[in-house]
């Protein structure tokens, strides 16, 4: 086999083939909305996923080495499992003209991931540890989730100042559409003291915060292309949700991962919590999601808001997983 | 309680109880924490002038950035971060999250529907009691101003799941405060032969050997040596007085009388042969150096510090090498003068240097050192049992949808309207279905009010 290219490269060249071309097939269906485009695209992202899979299987079976203990594994699984999150929300609440863009960044990962591939190095003695194979998975998947719920909270905020734009820049969050004909779903949030459900609908605090999109609509009728395409988005009030619902996969998964970390760490290094900055960096974006998460129980905090603090909690991941991996030396500086 | 004191718990409890202040909060403490990462913690002053420009540099210093773990605001945004929560608990989540049974108007609530039953409305009321508690509702009755107003509740138990992460941070809070109020921990560089005395204990601990594994390999940049395996062989004197033969290892660590130990890291103790005018120094010669140490020697304004132990001196250029493994090992000494460098050299081992005023230097023995941790730590079971409690806390929060129906049944109509503790979005898909199962269930003819909240996800 000498002078042949190894099979796990050869996957990993498979996986971002398919997540390439798969990308432009479901960027392409995002526009157009012709079906035989999600149907290219969609078999194209599972095959990805699953060229990933064995990709992973594969080199740990060649190098009997865990796969996960550097930037080129993680990398690598921090794509597959941002996949198959998708796969898995896009089948249950059929999203897949977001397909292409979480395709095209697990594409950019998994190839900017292959550019610290070194080959196979037996790991540092604190990473010889079974916690690598419970804490790193979990740790990676989080990323993932939040990573597809960026490229949600995106698609938000695109249809949301597309909508502002078409109303001419005249609202806040707090007085959308008034008057436009939309639902009076949100009319209750509230921001007074704690009282029952009637006596705060009745209370003339009650701060409008809708969620419809009604000029998109009036547009998309009278035949402008771009509002046809964003009107057959999910609604605001649908992607607010969604975005919630996979933030709600992702910061149970931090959580426990940091919990393994910390009991790993607690084997490793004599403390659970070591001020270590990949720690601290991780703490960070879990304060920044738990202000997601306390900020999406009040209505008027949903929707906008809630969309650019998702944003933000993904910069947060992004800054955690490159910047104190390539940048600030620690105790988690693992590269390569 | 005066006026004043009511007030001013009225004035306490309404802004430690606001969920907009508790984020005010957490995004100190968020923005804290983030300025820990960028700007590294417990360096020399000197690093920060190095790395910052002065004023930068001074700021990070007077605010504590350096050490802002453990500055006074750091800790006191924890602490407010622990009564906000404490107050917004009793405050504001428990009687949020279980309400009471109260009627409202079902045609305000945006889930809502009326549906027209027809045929006998006496048995109509049993019927939908019926139909709701055949699908998991908790049914409960009450009546209000004569009218019979029913409630259905689905996983109100998850109405918890907020109440039980706040005491899992709680929890997590208190083992932490544990660990201040009464544990320990320190580095102890041991070298082999040397025997200390373990900190806080009666107990004692010898380095017998000490042994570490590097593995060159050839990688797609070019070699590295890759660090495999550190182990201490030791033998511990507990408190009992028994001797016991024990190995640390990374990821390994043993218990001495409650205390672990750890492998952290290694190094090498130097051995000199110091002559004065040829004649050895008894005092100088007979010490362990570390590195970083210096050798200060008597009636001259000179001391020699040991900058570095260089396993390997590449034969041919006489560079240090890479290669950490013993082969060919040298030391760095760099001569200070009044404070000032006044020459470093690279010395092999039996070599000597002249390092002026008659004074020969010759490093003669390196002893390997261990770099142990230890660490006592009584909170750690409750930091772990809070750490889950947390976790369950989120997982019951995010995963179980607390949801209350209101129905009322007047004749022949059942009015129904549905709130949870998310908002009406979340729950909106689950409402429709269970609507058009109550039409299906009872007439075909109905009249329905509030949203039409069926719109298709593409």
């Amino acid at each position: 086999m000498q002078g042949h290219m190894p099979l796990d490269e050869v996957l990993l060249i498979i996986a971002i083939g398919a997540y390439s071309v798969g990308a432009l097939a479901l960027v392409a269906y995002f526009f157009s909305r012709e079906e035989w485009l999600a149907h290219l695209g969609i078999p194209l992202a599972i095959a990805g996923c699953a060229a990933q899979v064995a990709q992973l299987v594969a080199r740990y079976e060649t190098t009997h080495i865990w796969p996960l203990l550097n930037l080129y594994g993680s990398l690598s699984l921090f794509s597959a499992v941002s996949v198959a999150i998708f796969i898995f929300f896009a089948f249950r609440y059929r999203i897949w003209f977001a397909g292409g863009f979480v395709l095209a960044l697990a594409a950019l990962f998994l190839a900017y991931g292959a550019t610290w591939n070194e080959g196979s190095m037996p790991p540092v003695p604190s990473l010889q540890s079974y916690w690598a194979k419970i804490h790193v998975p979990l740790v990676v998947s989080s990323y993932a989730a939040f990573m597809v719920a960026f490229v949600i909270a995106i698609m938000y905020l695109i249809k949301y100042y597309y909508e502002r734009g078409l109303e001419g820049g005249r609202f806040s969050p707090g007085r959308m559409f008034e008057g436009a004909g939309g639902s009076t779903r949100a009319a209750y949030a509230y921001e007074g003291p704690d009282l029952s459900v009637a006596e705060a609908i009745s209370d003339p605090r009650a701060v409008a915060v809708k969620m419809d999109t009604p000029n998109i609509a009036a547009a998309a009728a009278a035949g402008n292309a771009g509002a046809q395409w964003m009107n057959a988005m999910p609604s605001l009030a649908q992607l607010d949700v969604l975005i919630y619902r996979i933030v709600a996969v992702g910061l149970p998964l931090l959580t426990l991962g940091i919990i393994t970390g910390a009991m790993w760490a607690h084997e490793s290094w004599g403390a659970y919590w070591q001020w270590d900055p990949k720690e601290t960096a991780a703490l960070f974006s879990w304060i920044v999601y738990a202000i997601y998460m306390h900020l999406h129980t009040r209505s008027q905090f949903r929707g906008l808001r809630s969309a650019w603090i998702s944003v933000a909690g993904f910069l947060s991941i992004m800054f955690c997983y490159f910047g104190v991996n390539l940048w600030i030396s620690g105790l988690h500086s693992y590269k390569v | 309680m005066t006026d004043a004191l009511r007030s001013f718990y009225n004035d306490f409890t309404r802004t430690f109880g606001n969920v907009l202040f508790a984020v005010c909060l957490l995004l100190a403490w968020a923005l804290m924490t983030l300025a820990g990462v960028v700007v590294d913690q417990g360096k020399d002053p000197s690093v920060y002038f190095s790395m910052y420009a002065p004023p930068v540099a001074r700021l990070i210093l007077r605010l504590g950035i350096d050490n802002i773990y453990h500055s006074p605001y750091y800790v006191g945004i924890i602490g407010l971060i622990l009564v906000s929560l404490t107050v917004c608990t009793f405050k504001r989540v428990i009687p949020a999250r279980l309400p009471a049974l109260r009627p409202l108007p079902i045609d305000r609530i945006p889930l809502n529907a009326t549906i027209s039953v027809p045929g006998d409305a006496s048995q109509l009321q049993a019927r939908v009691d019926d139909f709701f508690r055949g699908r998991g509702w908790m049914v409960r009755k009450r009546e209000f101003g004569g009218a019979e107003w029913t409630f259905a509740d689905k996983h109100n138990w998850a109405r918890r799941g907020v109440l039980i992460a706040h005491v899992g941070f709680a929890i997590i809070a208190a083992g932490t405060t544990v660990y201040w109020a009464r544990g320990f921990s320190g580095d102890v560089p041991i070298a082999m032969g040397q025997t200390i005395r373990v900190p806080h204990r009666q107990a004692t601990l010898r380095l017998d050997d000490f042994r570490y594994k590097i593995q060159p390999i050839m990688t797609k940049s070019g070699m590295v040596y890759q660090p495999i395996d550190y182990v201490s062989y030791v033998t511990v004197t507990g408190a009992d007085g028994a001797a016991r033969r024990q190995t640390i290892r990374v990821n390994h660590p043993i218990d001495v009388d409650g205390s672990l130990f750890y492998q952290s890291s290694y190094g090498f103790a130097l051995r000199f042969l110091v002559t004065h005018d040829g004649t050895r120094d008894g005092d100088l010669s007979s010490k362990l150096y570390e590195v970083g140490e210096s050798i200060e020697l008597p009636g001259s304004q000179r001391q020699i510090q040991i900058d570095q132990f260089v396993p390997t001196v590449d034969r041919q250029t006489g560079a240090p090498s890479a290669d950490p493994r013993l082969n060919n090992p040298a030391v760095a000494l760099e001569a200070i003068q009044s404070g000032q460098s006044a020459g470093a050299a690279l010395v092999p081992m039996n070599t000597w240097i002249d390092v002026g005023d008659g004074w020969r230097i010759t490093p003669v023995k390196y002893v390997m050192v261990s770099g142990l941790q230890y660490r006592y730590d009584p909170g750690v079971a409750l930091v772990g049992a809070g750490a889950f409690v947390l976790l369950a806390g989120l997982i019951v929060s995010f995963y179980f949808l607390p949801a209350r129906l209101f129905v009322r049944v007047d004749g022949g109509t059942v009015a129904i309207a549905a709130t949870t503790v998310k908002g009406y979005d979340m729950f909106e898909t689950q409402f429709n279905e269970l609507v058009a199962q109550l039409r299906r269930h009872f007439a075909p003819t109905q009249r329905s009010g509030g949203l039409n909240l069926a719109s298709e996800v593409t």
